[in-house]
Parts: C-alpha cells; structure tokens; sequence
C-alpha cells in the first residue's frame, strides 16, 4: 500500500508540527481510495524509483559546458550547481574537451565512465536528439532540455525535432522540456536556471510550471516568504513529462502536500481532468491558468455554447475537481503560504487585532467576501481586553483596535492570548504596526532596527499560538516604502524572518491573507463535504 | 429510457443533412433519456388543429416548428394561452404565414404556467468535451450571463453544486407563495444532459430554455439541439 500524501505530509512538515499537535490525517474514505489507486503496484513503484532518479540524481550529466566562454546555459548551470552545493557527481561534456573550474570536460556522453542518473542538456536544438540518445544509453532515467529552438518556433523544423525528442523520451528516459529552465530541487541541490542562490530548504510546496520565468519568480519569492519546496519543474514545451504526468506523480509524492501549478494550455483534457481530480482529492492543488481571454472562440448556434467560453469552462472544471483557482503569480504564493502553514481545517470566525486604516470596516468587509465571520466578543472578554488596552481611541470589540502602535509585546500577547478564550475564535491576525517604531527610533537616536521589538513580537505571537493551538497570521503593513524608509524596509525583512522562523504565515496586506485563507477553507470545506 | 429512438431521430436529420432539429424532434431525443417535457403534437394541415387542441387541452401554446428556426421569437412565431377553437385556429393561420419560407409544420402543446424558468443545456469545449450548463431562464439568460457549468460525466453532487453556485440559487427555494422546486428532478435533468453528451457523439450543442417550474416540477418548454 503506499503512503498517502496527507498522513505522511502532516507529521513530516517542520514548520506545522513546531507549532501545532498535528491530529492522525484526514480519513480518506475506502471506496474512493481504491478508485485513484488504479496504478499496478509494482508498476508505480518502478516509477516512482524513476523519479527519484530525476529529482535526487547521484551521477549528473551536464552536456553543453564550454572550457573557454563562462556565460552560456552548460556553465551558467554548472556554476549554480556548485553554488548551490548539489552533493551529487557532475559531468561536464563539450566536444572541443578541456577543463572547467578544476573538472575534465568529457568530449562525448559515450565516455562518462559510470551509469548516469540525470542529464541537463544545453547544446544548439539539432544537436539534443543525439545527445538524449546517449543519455539514455548511459542509463538517464531522465534529461532537462533547456535548449531552445523547437515547437515554440512553430517551423517544421522545430516540430520535426521536438517529435524526435518524444520518440526517444518513449524508448525509456523522462525528458522535462525542452525551452525549459529545468528542476529545482531543494533537497538534492537541483536548481532552476539561472538560481545559484535558491533556498536548500525543502518544504512541502511543489510548483508545475509551463513558464520558466514563473518558475524562478515563484522560487525566489518563496525564499524570503517562508515557502519551502519539494520540487519546482519548469517543462517549457512538455515534450515528454508535462501537467499530467507530473500532477499524478506529485499527487502520490511523500514530500509534496500541496502541489501548484501554472498551465497555459493541456495536452489532454480527459487525462488532466481525472488527475487533477484525482490529486485534489489527496492534497490542494493551486492552478493559475494563463491565456484565459475570450478571443478565438468559434461560431456557435446555442446560448449555452455561447456562454461557456473556455474562461468559464475552465473555472467550472476547476470548481468540479475542488482545485484552487487563482489569478496571478501574487495570490497563488499567498494561497500557497496559507496552505503550507494553516493547519488543514475551516476557519470559520477569526479575530483581527491592529490598528489604523479604517481597520474595523475594511476587515469585515474583506472577510465578509470570503465567507469568514469576525464576530463580537463575548462581553466578559471584551471587558478583560479593554483593560489592557490604551485608553481612550482603543475598542476590545473584534476587530480589536489597539491605537496606539507603541503597546508592548507582552500586552499584544495578553490580548491574544484572552482573545483565543472565544470558543468561536478558529484563528487570529495580527496587523503589526512595526513601521511607527521609526518615529521612536529618531527620538532615541538609533536604528529602527535596533528599537523595534520584533523578535520579542514573534517570540510572543509564537508562544500564543503553542498555548492556545488557534493559528495566528501576521500581516506585516508597511505604507512606508520609499528611498527615504529603507531602514523600514530592511527592519520588516528581519523581522519577517523571525516570523517565519517559528512557522508563522506573514503577509503584506490584510485583504491578501484574507484571501488566502478563503482558499483554505473553500478548499477543506468541499473535500469534507465530499467525503461525508 | 430508449436511447435507440433518439439515435433514430438525429440519423433521419442526419440523412436529410439538416445541422439542427426541430423543437419537436429535439423533445423526442430529450424524452428517450427521460426528460420531462412538454405533451404536443405537430399538425401539418389546418383540419387536424381542433382535434389536437382537443387531445391536448386547453390552454394551449402553438408554435411555429422548423429545425431552420433556431430562435423562435425574434420571428413571431409563437402564441400563447389559447383558450378555444378559434383562437387555435387562427394561431395556426398567423403561423403557417410566419413559417412561409421555412419548411416546417405548427406545434401544439399545454401551456405550462409557473414564473420560474431555468436554462439548462450542453456544449462540447475543444479540451474538455461535454460540459453540461445550469442557469437563470427566459430572457434573464443572456442579460445576467448567472450559468454554472460541469463537466460530463455529471454526478449528482456536481448537479447539487451547480444549482447552488449560482447567485440567483434562491429562485429554487419556496419564495412567494411558490413551492421549493424539485433539485430531484432538475438534478437529474442536468446528469441526463451529460449523458446524452457523452452517448450520442452527433450533438453538438443544446439549449432547454425555459425549464419552467410547474409547481415543484420542472418541464422543458422549448429545447434546441444542434448536430454536427
């Protein structure tokens, strides 16, 4: 029997289980179950074996480095390979021979002494189909193509090579790409081109990508926000692997928990939709889909032919399977945040401690559009909370307003701490008004830096939610952005560290992490209603 | 349910190299998978009127039946609440004018009362196939653009969805001395949609609008399908 992605995910996941007493997973129930398990065992093992391969390779190829020029795709990789401190054996080949930085170049695949694992491929297009078959030859269960100059030109030429490369991909090596910029893996040191400076920290985020630019956009960002990955693949044309394919391994990877995509266009309808259902239904699957504008639609007779434009059909599709749709770059890495590090539930009541910015009516506003109540507390609470607040300009209602950006963090954890008594409360936010502390750190003459208490805040935020088990959410508002506030800037980029560092979801805006946490719960909302 | 009448029909159409069929033989192909719709008859000259009126019952909607008339309205060729003989007959009269150009014949059928109307239908998307539509009816349709759509195979818990997902869901609900409509009943049209999309390749597209519900019990009372 193999491992379901949710029971192995939710203990395995460090940055949940620091804060949370993470419950057994969710009970799947028998009948589906079997239903996605349709895969031969033996057979799906071997696959699953194939991939590791890909994404752990111990024997790595890289076929296009050149001794003399240090610039193009080969070296550029070799070099953020070591960067990245990839622990595997490289190979670099380039006919001409030579050495680069300190290593034999191999004039030809044919004369790597050992069975290859993996291959990255960066020679001119007519070259790759010779290439790959060496590969393959020694042994490659699979090969990044980045090289460029196939389908995507739409010459017969390119087509004709691109076929070649799938005829080849089907007497036995996996092939990503090609117009790809590869796989990022931060558990084996795999990395994206051009990323010598991503993340080693792994994490449960995987991210499918048709656009190379999203891809190391998306792996850039998660950095500093706290997102780790599994795996990202960029796949470019998806000759060979590419969102099926990829979907129903991710759907059945132990170190993936919640898989995100972004697609273009799909290969096969039929068989993306019985994957996506079928990963959908394991672990959240995020989809931004691009290209969705009404143009190109052909001549059709009835009004229900005419309202269905692919737009809608995709939405309902997505709806159907219980994916998360989301519009951009933005909203997918704020959904992706929220899932990596709420625990898996419904969030029904939340409350909202801040202040400034009409910060009552826009939270309920924004929580209202999602479905999430900030309901008043109960009067007691409400009591014992206004005696820790500043007065007057302060309401202990919910949203609770603090007025003044100065209250020290043991008050702000008090407060939480009191607000979390509400039986109604599933999770908190918290609008820190760090940023004022400029204003303070002018007066005492020092660097903002050094006058904001932010570890103090996250040190207390953190210890709130270990006591109370209620997830608390930070949004980190910052108005001050300009030349003139770098100091600002640089002061909310450490303490965004120290949040996350103790597996607190931060986000910039209110609106955003309300959104965010509407996808979770729309998302475990259905699979719940689903299973019942 | 008797898909091989239906695949009967759409081969007759077929032969005669129509790209649609009439709102009578669409309704054929709707009730062989067992969608409930409206009784009628089709009369081709004016001397059978009166007793078609007669088996059907008064009041009565006529209508002008042609598979090369896909939007009916826009060319005046549909009457309703015909209480007596004489009004049928001069229905048939108007109509039989209207059609002059057209091939095709006067349907007669009951008049189905009730203020709640619905569409529903089924189109064919170039990556997805099937996909089954659920929305507000009548001449709201394309002003409100308030559709949800599934993808066939429809289950039930899709149909349950779909009728939810739109805003205007209430309609469904007892409202204004109204009764709560039959989600049953609609649940099931909308998997049959999905059905005929998936068994019977030559449809291309097809619209049920309105789906009135009568008392709790919606009725398809008018359907277009489209061949390919």
């Amino acid at each position: 029997m193999l491992r379901t992605g949710l029971s192995a995910n939710s203990f395995d996941n460090p940055q949940l289980s620091i804060l949370y007493n993470v419950n057994g997973p969710l009970q799947l129930a028998g009948n589906k179950e079997q239903q996605v398990e349709t895969m031969d065992k033996n057979n799906c093992d071997t696959i699953m074996t194939e991939y590791e391969r890909i994404f752990h390779p111990q024997k790595l190829a890289i076929v296009g480095v050149s001794a003399e020029e240090g610039t193009g795709f080969g070296s550029g990789m070799f070099n953020a390979l070591k960067a990245m401190g990839f622990e595997g054996e490289i190979f670099p080949v380039n006919p001409k021979g030579g050495k680069f930085s300190g290593t034999d170049i191999y004039r030809q695949v044919e004369d790597i002494p050992v069975k290859l694992d993996f291959a990255v491929i960066c020679v001119t297009a007519k070259a790759v189909p010779d290439v790959l078959e060496a590969c393959r030859k020694k042994g490659a269960a699979g090969a990044e193509i980045l090289s460029a100059g196939f389908s995507e030109l739409g010459t017969a030429e390119g087509v004709e090579l691109e076929k070649k490369i799938r005829q080849i991909a089907a007497k036995g090596i996996r092939v990503v790409g090609p117009n790809c910029f590869g796989i990022y893996c931060p558990r084996s040191g795999l990395t994206l081109l051009p990323g010598p400076d991503l993340s080693r920290r792994s994490g449960p985020v995987a991210f499918l990508s048709q656009s190379g630019g999203m891809a190391i956009d998306f792996a850039h960002k998660g950095k500093w926000m706290g997102i780790g990955f599994s795996k990202v693949v960029s796949f470019g044309n998806g000759a060979d692997l590419r969102e099926t394919e990829l979907l129903r391994y991710l759907a059945r990877d132990p170190e993936t928990r919640i898989i995100t995509m972004y697609i273009e266009g799909i290969k096969d309808g039929d068989s993306f939709f019985r994957e996506i259902k079928a990963a959908s239904y394991r672990k959240p699957v995020i989809v931004c889909k691009g290209g969705l504008s009404h143009a190109g639609q052909r001549m059709v007779v009835s009004h229900t032919a005419s309202m269905g434009g692919s737009r809608v059909i995709w939405q309902s599709v997505l709806q159907q399977v219980n994916a998360i749709q989301v519009q951009d770059l933005e909203e997918l890495v704020e959904a992706s945040l929220a899932f990596a590090l709420l625990p898996e539930k419904v969030f029904k009541a939340i409350s909202v401690v801040g202040g400034g910015g009409a910060l009552g009516v826009t939270a309920c506003d924004a929580a209202e559009a999602f479905g999430i109540e900030i309901p008043p507390l109960s009067a007691d609470l409400q009591t014992r909370i206004g005696n820790l607040l500043p007065k007057p300009g302060s309401s202990s209602l919910n949203p609770i307003d603090v007025a003044n950006p100065f209250v020290p963090p043991q008050i702000l954890k008090e407060i939480l701490h009191t607000t979390a008594q509400d039986n109604r409360i599933d999770l908190q936010i918290i609008i820190s008004l760090l940023y004022h502390y400029k204003t303070m750190a002018r007066i005492l003459g020092k660097p903002v830096k050094e006058v904001a208490p932010y570890r103090e805040l996250a040190e207390a935020i953190r210890d709130v939610v270990k006591a109370t088990g209620k997830p608390i959410v930070v949004v980190l508002a910052n108005p001050k952005r300009g030349v003139d506030d770098l100091d600002i800037v640089e002061m909310l980029a450490l303490a965004r560290r120290e949040f996350i560092d103790r597996g607190l979801p931060v986000f910039d805006e209110l609106h955003e992490a309300i959104r965010a946490i509407g996808h979770v719960n729309s998302y475990y909302g259905r699979r719940k209603a689903g299973n019942e | 349910m008797n898909k091989d009448s239906a695949i009967r029909v759409i081969k007759n159409a077929l032969q005669e190299r129509r790209k649609a069929l009439s709102e009578y033989e669409a309704k054929q192909v709707l009730a062989a998978y067992g969608i409930p719709v409206t009784r009628e008859c089709l009369v081709e000259n004016r001397a059978d009127v009166e007793k078609a009126a007669q088996e059907i019952g008064y009041p009565l909607v006529m209508k002008g039946c042609s598979s090369e008339i896909a939007h009916k309205t826009e060319k005046g060729l549909i009457r309703v609440d015909i209480r007596n003989s004489s009004e049928a007959l001069k229905a048939y009269d108007e109509i039989e004018a209207g059609l002059n150009v057209y091939s095709g014949a006067v349907l007669i059928q009951e008049m189905i009362s009730g203020r709640r109307e619905l569409v529903m239908g089924l189109t064919r998307d170039d990556q997805f196939g099937p996909c089954v539509m659920f929305g507000l009816g009548g001449i709201f349709t394309e002003i409100l653009k308030d559709i949800s759509f599934r993808r066939a195979p429809v289950e039930k818990r899709d149909a349950m969805e779909m009728m939810r997902e739109i805003k205007g869901h209430n309609i469904l609900d007892a409202f204004r001395g109204m009764e709560t409509a039959n989600e049953e009943s609609l649940a099931d049209i909308l998997i049959q949609l999905g059905k005929i999309g998936l068994e019977v390749d030559h449809v291309q597209e097809i619209d049920l609008n309105p789906v009135i519900i009568s008392g709790k019990k919606p009725i398809v009372v008018d359907a277009l399908i489209i061949l390919k």
